[in-house]
């Protein structure tokens, strides 16, 4: 799929992007069945309060139906993320619909944030995010195995340490 | 007096801010305590037999006595001092006492405001703002004018000492702020005709008092009341921000002076602000429609470390309403070197017609060896520029029907302000080049036109 609409502008630097682990898919999806519960739940509820069948098996499809698109949606936007790492400044790739591209020079980064939530952590997967002095940069790269996030962190780090001319 | 959390020793005598201002102070709380004198307190009163206003007066009189002497205690322990290190230093707190200290070689901005209250009684505020997060902000009120002018000397001279970069200031070339010592420098003026006509032709202002009009002619036509009621309704707002804003802004005057642009304005409570040439990190000229006959532009900046609510207090204008040629003059100063006129703009290709219908045909972009600037707009034009040293990283985005139209948009990005530059709808084909471009630039340009 992605291989036929990268084009021009979102193309990686040399060779390909460097892609996020697969586990990020399977933790979205975990979030994804939690948020489905309730709508399970009502669908009971009703069963119970006796609406009719068709209307039950209607709701059912139609879940049925959420569920496998937004399954699908995932491993698409999981599968494009990607990074890549210049002799200047670090690419991220994101997006679908709204495909992004941010540029950050290494002198440009204040910090590097490693975050890890409890899904995350149990699957062991991380996200490095990187932050400027602006607001809107958007460079967050999620779903990195931790010991590639921790040595992409210190890579990062090293390099901004070298090129960093202060705000 | 006894100064536990601090290590360094004063190098002068601790100062305090001048003696009236728990006096001023109190005042806030008059109308308070009449509310509560007359509403719940008032209702045991009345039934003693005692009149309502007498009631009012004890209230204001009580309440004001406690604010005040609340305020004098906290008075009686504010102090501030240079330490021994060049920094400025405000202890205060009545029970639990705290020392904050300014590290002044990190200094953003010192402004001197004298609000409606304090400036009849010859008062100022001094605020002093250091680079940092959060708490990195002191207001010091009330002070003399002339303490006030005093400390923001010291404080500008100070700021200079130990930055190695900077030439050493001359504290006699440090100006002072007197309206008189001002006109000398004095590059643009906004006289109170243009500043009053520029606020009423802004585009929606117009545009909502134009609607008040017409629903007042409704009104009068079929005389009924509902169209009043809209008038008010679409009227009102603009009219209480056109207000605002003139008082704000009124007499607004920017000088050049050693240490950057100073900006003073306002009717009832003036302002005197310095802004660094070297703290600007963006300019934004804005040209509503109706103000394009006469060629006029406001002025806004994006400031390091303002952020981005800053313009809720309107500190982000440099001019609020100015001849293009003067504002052109002033932003030189911030921007030096650079030609807004004779920028090497490069259009949005003409499909871009289909993803914004309005604005096509202002979208712009244009690089040069020191800055990027986009233009967009088609009611109210921008003009955004920013140097290459200020971009912080590059964005590519490409949403659904610009990638039906082959398009897609460059944004650099900037610290916090007002000041957006976005390449919008650019041929697929550039943005790339562009995006790679921007970011050579601005890592090439952070280490040659930065000093430091």
């Amino acid at each position: 799929m992605r291989g036929h609409d990268i084009d021009v502008a979102f193309a990686a630097p040399q060779g390909s992007w460097t892609p996020v682990s697969p586990r990020l898919a399977t933790a979205r999806r975990i979030l994804l069945l939690l948020a489905l519960v309730p709508l399970v739940v009502a669908g009971i509820a009703l069963a119970i309060v006796g609406v009719g069948v068709v209307w039950l098996a209607l709701y059912a499809a139609g879940l049925l139906a959420l569920l496998i698109w937004a399954w699908w949606i995932i491993g698409r936007r999981v599968g494009s993320f990607g990074y890549a790492e210049r002799d200047n400044d670090l690419l991220v790739v994101s997006g679908i619909l709204v495909r992004r591209l941010v540029i950050v020079p290494y002198g440009r980064m204040q910090l590097v944030d490693l975050r890890a939530g409890p899904i995350d952590r149990s699957l062991g997967i991380t996200t490095v995010q990187l932050h400027t002095a602006a607001a809107t940069t958007d460079a967050t790269i999620p779903g990195l195995l931790p010991q590639e996030a921790a040595d992409l962190r210190d890579r990062l780090a090293a390099r901004g340490e070298e090129r960093s001319a202060g705000l | 007096m006894s100064d536990d959390i601090a290590q360094a020793a004063p190098t002068d005598p601790p100062r305090r801010t001048a003696p009236v201002t728990p006096l001023l102070q109190g005042v806030p709380a008059i109308p308070f305590f009449v509310i509560f004198a007359i509403g719940p307190a008032g209702s045991i009163a009345g039934d003693l037999g005692v009149p309502a206003v007498v009631v009012g007066i004890l209230g204001a009189v009580i309440g004001y006595a406690i604010a005040a002497a609340f305020a004098w205690l906290s008075w009686l322990k504010r102090t501030y001092y240079f330490d021994t290190e060049g920094d400025l230093r405000v202890d205060s707190g009545v029970l639990q006492r705290s020392s904050r200290r300014l590290q002044l070689s990190r200094l953003q901005n010192v402004d001197v405001v004298s609000p409606f209250l304090a400036r009849l009684f010859g008062l100022v505020e001094v605020r002093v703002e250091v680079a940092g997060a959060g708490d990195s902000r002191v207001v010091l009120r009330y002070v003399t004018v002339s303490e006030g002018d005093r400390l923001r000397r010291e404080i500008l001279v100070k700021a200079t000492v130990g930055d190695a970069s900077a030439d050493p200031v001359d504290p006699e070339s440090v100006h002072a702020l007197d309206p008189a010592a001002m006109r000398a420098d004095v590059l643009a003026q906004v006289p109170t005709g243009r500043l009053l006509g520029g606020l009423l032709l802004r585009s929606v202002t117009a545009g909502l008092l134009a609607a008040s009009a017409f629903f007042i002619f409704v009104t009068v036509v079929t005389q009924g009341p509902v169209g009043l009621l809209f008038a008010v309704a679409t009227g009102g707002l603009p009219i209480l921000i056109v207000v605002g804003e003139f008082l704000t802004y009124h007499g607004f005057t920017v000088a050049r002076s050693t240490e950057g642009l100073r900006l003073s304005y306002g009717l009832l409570s003036t302002q005197r602000r310095t802004v660094p040439a070297a703290r600007v990190h963006a300019v934004a000229l804005i040209s509503p429609l109706l103000w394009r006959r006469r060629d006029w532009v406001r002025v806004q900046l994006t400031i390091a470390g303002l952020g981005s609510d800053s313009s809720k207090a309107g500190r982000d204008v440099l001019l609020p309403v100015a001849p293009r040629e003067e504002a052109l003059r002033v932003v030189a100063e911030v921007l030096p070197g650079v030609d807004l006129e004779s920028l090497p703009w490069v259009s949005a290709p003409t499909r871009s017609r289909w993803r914004a219908p309005i604005q096509w045909r202002f979208l712009a972009y244009a690089i040069t060896d020191a800055v990027i600037a986009a233009r967009t707009g088609r009611i109210t034009r921008r003009v955004q520029v920013a140097p290459h040293a200020r971009v912080q990283s590059v964005r590519i985005s490409e949403g659904p029907w610009e990638r039906r139209l082959d398009l897609a948009s460059v944004h650099a990005d900037l610290a916090p302000g007002p000041v957006r530059i976005t390449a919008h709808h650019l041929d697929l084909a550039d943005a790339r080049p562009l995006a790679d471009r921007e970011a050579d630039l601005a890592r090439l340009a952070r280490g040659r036109d930065l000093p430091r």
